[in-house]
């Protein structure tokens, strides 16, 4: 029986490697069609007031991809419903958006462009605009070879750049791929992230997204508010609450936190949700070791920010 | 039905048949790509199902796990999942069922799919709060301090959870049986309850969600056997498709198969009676190139191989009086000689190469040697004629021997040339074998013939016809009593060509009449001058039936009847003997103007004495050819003598012509002969000589 026990265990430890896997340090995209997307990302014509763009409401330059606003403002300064996610790392998320309602990136991207909320755009205000910029024609021709720039090729280009925006060479990657060994307290951090059960939904490449999860499974959280969670997309009562469990990647320069921006600081992010998701309160000492982790998670900067041009 | 139109219906289907088996392969290619399509992405469906749920087991049993690996089975089901879908082999009615119960699965599959992102949500949860809950008992020096029973039992609730779990039964957990409770007034004893409970609490209150969604996706192996049910049903109607697939194409196999058979029997058929048709053909073709008694090429295949030969020299034979062998022993023994004959040549000729035998005619053969000289193709007609006068046939018993002319040219035209010495040859009677040549003129004659015709035409237009005279000596007066008028063609050189040289051909045109009539006026124009002589003209015995010509005779005679002129005539003897009345009343007639009928070269050709008892002769000519030879040969002597002492007897009196020399003339005159003529007294002149004495 103890044999048995043993091997078992011993399989167990085998099967048991770290649940959180480095960002590959070499990612596939088209060059080309990504600098092109990234034009576009930046572009604010693709507004209805050219007054925001992507980049508006995913500052992939100082907020790691995220709004450091409470909510995004978008055209004639509506105010958006949710706390913007991050883009950067996007490609690894399962699906797209807090409540998944889109399966991929493609999708996501029609998303903000035709909210009247944000863009306030329609597939033919933006094909118009832009077959009407001798930029984008000669730049669509190059990349794409066509003499006419449809819809969903301009999704496509963004597509290709977010596909690009990944944060590879965080510390914590670099540790997992046994390049460096981790301070004391970020390895202290580690262990308690594991510990208090943050791993079982923080996992994965993205640490986190990868599932759905309850916001407050011990203790409700905030039932009154009206966020589009889950339950919006599957109109099941038991998924009221129920979010995209987000990526803790960069997530120091991602603040505010939750869909709601209820926390300002990884303290009280940590406070929170100990609390309503693991039905504990973590000690001060605790939550500044998982910070120190947390912080092992930020990477470096896409490099297709640096580049213009492709060669 | 015609063999040809059957054929084309034949083909025609094998032709529609073989296109449908490609269409159908095609076709049958098509739904074989696209069964084996469906197979592999069901199966793939199948596994991406087993992977989720596998992977689903593996999340409920481990603790720390990258759930990345669920989502992206999820995303692989999914997709796998819309593969099967829209798989083509869908669209077809015949699979509208399968189409039906994958879209019912589909409906399975997502709420497998919500169950398991349920299942995942709450299993975390629980995974944490077993987790927090061993942590917590191990972290439970405090209860140990203030309340060892509240800690044994905290290890026993946990050892329920535990095992509830993995029972899924509920009935381990009593009511009011998973929360600790303590008197302990120590406030940290009562918060490590406090989180106890908090934990316990919620266990108790998602267990049952738990167990349930656990017992949904457990039972979502009914999805499973779905799956199983639909590759099977699937693969019954596939099999009945490709059955009906194939019975279709074994019917399209068979048309085909006999149409090929129907159009290689047609083909076998059409064949045969071509092959009929050629034979008919070729004996045809063998009727018109070859003879069908002899076997030998014929006349026709002559004609086409003679152009082909570069040097050819034919031998043209000709089996002499063959008409009487036909006569006398019958056209069938003719056939059987012809038949014999041809054999001999054959073998005669075996010895020979490039040689071709053909039967021109009835009784003419030929033979062709090419590149040969004529010496050595004349040696070998030698060889074969003599060969066959000596062999004898023996036809149905019968003896036969033949005599044969050949022939022997290689001057073109070939045959025609041939054949003109072959008509020399029959002309004469001793030669059997003769080359043509050029020097022999046969060809020329004809051209001659033809300028002589036109000579004579202008002679008689310029009036060059004219008579001369021969003197007829009395051997015993030593006195010329009579002319012999003879036919001249002054020619426009003013020599003349005696009559062998034109008459001949005068005579078969009818410048013949318009001769004897100028000859006639002419002659008795000078006679009228010469009373004391008497004249004589020539005339054919086939004249006396021409009645132009002796109504001018006898026109002539009537008007020049009062001038003491006389006129004799000569006839020459044919062997065409004319009406006797008519020659008696025509004789009878000559009379009655004191004309005198003399028969002129008597002693050859067809001498009849008939005549003489028949006929007022008045004079016999006797012919030089024996005249001539008097003082040589004694017999040509007794026959001119029986012939003199015979006139004599019927009261005629003769004529010696060809007189030559004096010595012939002596022995005429001692012999008793009155009259004669020759070159030895004189040839024949243009005008009678006025002294009538000769000088014997």
């Amino acid at each position: 029986m103890k044999f048995i026990l043993l091997v078992l265990l011993y399989f167990l430890i085998l099967e048991a490697k770290e649940p959180i896997s480095p960002i590959p340090l070499e990612v596939d995209y088209d060059l080309k069609k990504a600098l092109l997307g990234k034009k576009l990302f930046f572009d604010a014509m693709l507004s209805r007031d050219y007054s925001v763009s992507c980049f508006s409401c995913h500052d992939i330059n100082e907020h790691g991809g995220a709004d450091p606003r409470k909510v995004s403002i978008g055209f004639k300064h509506h105010k958006g419903n949710i706390q913007s996610p991050t883009v950067l790392n996007a490609r690894y998320n399962f699906v797209q958006f807090w409540n998944g309602r889109a399966k991929d990136l493609l999708e996501q991207a029609n998303g903000p462009l035709t909210n009247p909320n944000e863009h306030n755009m329609d597939k033919k205000t933006i094909e118009m605009r832009i077959n009407n910029s001798s930029f984008y024609k000669k730049e669509f021709k190059k990349v794409y070879h066509v003499s006419y720039i449809y819809y969903k090729l301009v999704l496509k280009a963004i597509v290709e750049f977010e596909k690009a925006l990944t944060t590879p060479n965080s510390r914590f990657d670099k540790y997992l791929r046994g390049e460096i060994k981790l301070t004391d307290s970020e390895e202290k951090g580690y262990k308690l992230f594991k510990h208090y059960g943050c791993i079982t939904c923080h996992n994965g490449i993205n640490i986190g997204s990868n599932s759905y999860q309850k916001m407050g499974t011990f203790i409700d959280y905030d039932t009154k508010s009206n966020y589009p969670d889950r339950s919006v997309v599957t109109k099941k009562e038991f998924d009221k609450n129920v979010f995209k469990v987000p990526t803790l990647r960069n997530i120091t320069q991602t603040a505010p936190y939750f869909h709601d921006a209820s926390a300002t600081t990884l303290k009280e992010a940590i406070n929170s949700m100990s609390q309503h998701n693991l039905g504990m309160i973590i000690s001060d000492k605790d939550a500044d070791y998982i910070i120190s982790f947390l912080k092992s998670l930020d990477g470096e900067k896409p490099k297709i920010l640096e580049i213009n041009e492709a060669f | 039905m015609k063999l040809s139109k059957l054929l084309i219906t034949f083909i025609l289907a094998g032709i529609i048949s073989l296109i449908s088996i490609i269409y159908f392969y095609s076709i049958q290619r098509d739904f074989t790509q696209q069964h084996r399509n469906f197979i592999l992405s069901i199966n793939n469906l199948e596994n991406s199902y087993a992977d989720t749920t596998n992977l689903v087991l593996k999340n409920s049993l481990y603790i720390y796990i990258n759930q990345d690996d669920i989502a992206l089975a999820n995303k692989k089901l999914e997709k796998n999942y819309l593969k099967v879908k829209n798989s083509k082999i869908l669209s077809d009615k015949n699979y509208i069922d399968i189409k039906k119960q994958i879209e019912s699965l589909g409906e399975d599959l997502k709420i497998s799919k919500e169950n398991i992102e349920l299942f995942l949500r709450i299993n975390a949860s629980i995974k944490n709060s077993l987790l927090f809950l061993s942590r917590h008992i191990d972290n439970s020096n405090i209860l140990y301090k203030y309340d060892k029973k509240e800690l044994l039992r905290a290890r026993i609730i946990l050892k329920h959870f535990n095992d509830v779990k993995k029972l899924q039964d509920l009935a381990y957990i009593k009511k009011e049986d998973y929360l600790l409770s303590s008197n302990s007034t120590n406030k940290d004893v009562q918060n490590y309850i406090k989180s106890f409970n908090l934990h316990s609490s919620f266990l108790v209150k998602e267990y049952p969600f738990f167990f349930k969604i656990t017992k949904k996706i457990v039972d979502c192996d009914v999805n499973h056997h779905k799956i199983e049910t639909i590759k099977h049903e699937f693969s019954k109607k596939a099999m009945h498709d490709f059955n009906a697939l194939d019975k279709f194409a074994f019917i399209l196999v068979s048309i085909f198969l006999i149409s090929f058979a129907t159009i290689i029997t047609l083909l076998i058929k059409y064949k045969n009676e071509n092959h009929k048709l050629l034979d008919t053909y070729s004996s045809l073709e063998y009727s018109l190139t070859y003879d069908q008694l002899t076997n030998l090429f014929n006349r026709r295949k002559f004609e086409l191989d003679i152009k082909d030969f570069k040097n050819p020299t034919l031998l043209l034979i000709n089996i002499n009086d063959f008409k009487y062998i036909n006569d006398i022993y019958g056209n069938s023994i003719g056939n059987l000689l012809l038949k014999e004959l041809t054999k001999f040549i054959k073998n005669e000729m075996e010895f020979f190469d490039k040689t071709s035998l053909y039967r021109l005619g009835g009784d003419e053969f030929g033979v062709i040697f090419n590149d040969i000289n004529i010496e050595r193709a004349l040696a070998i007609a030698t060889k074969l004629e003599k060969y066959i006068s000596k062999h004898t046939f023996k036809i149905n018993n019968i003896e036969i021997e033949i005599t044969v002319s050949i022939a022997v040219n290689n001057i073109k035209p070939i045959l025609e040339n041939a054949d003109l010495t072959l008509k020399q040859i029959k002309k004469s009677n001793n030669i059997n074998i003769s080359i043509y040549e050029e020097s022999l003129h046969l060809k020329q004659n004809v051209k001659e013939n033809m300028r002589i015709v036109q000579l004579i035409k202008e002679a008689l237009q310029d009036d060059r016809i004219v008579p001369f005279f021969q003197p007829i000596i009395n051997l015993q007066t030593s006195k010329i009593e009579k002319y012999e008028s003879l036919v001249r063609l002054k020619l426009k050189d003013g020599t003349f060509l005696p009559p062998f040289k034109f008459l001949d051909i005068a005579q078969k045109s009818s410048q013949y009449d318009e001769i004897t009539k100028t000859m006639i006026e002419k002659t008795i124009k000078v006679a009228k001058k010469y009373p004391q002589y008497r004249f004589s003209i020539n005339m054919a015995m086939t004249d006396i039936s021409n009645k132009k010509i002796t109504n001018i005779l006898f026109e002539t005679l009537q008007k020049y009847q009062d001038s003491n002129t006389i006129l004799d005539i000569e006839l020459l003897e044919s062997e065409h003997l004319t009406d006797m009345q008519m020659v008696k009343a025509f004789i009878k007639k000559v009379h009655s103007y004191n004309s005198k009928v003399l028969i002129d070269d008597f002693g050859t050709g067809y001498s009849n004495f008939s005549y003489f008892s028949d006929l007022d002769i008045d004079i016999v000519k006797i012919d030089g050819s024996i005249v001539k030879e008097i003082t040589t040969h004694k017999k040509k002597f007794h026959m001119l003598k029986s012939i003199k002492n015979f006139a004599n007897g019927m009261n005629m009196k003769t004529v010696s012509e060809f007189v030559e020399n004096r010595e012939i003339a002596i022995t005429l005159k001692n012999i008793g002969a009155i009259y004669a003529q020759g070159y030895y007294f004189s040839a024949p002149l243009e005008q009678p000589l006025d002294d009538d004495n000769v000088t014997i």
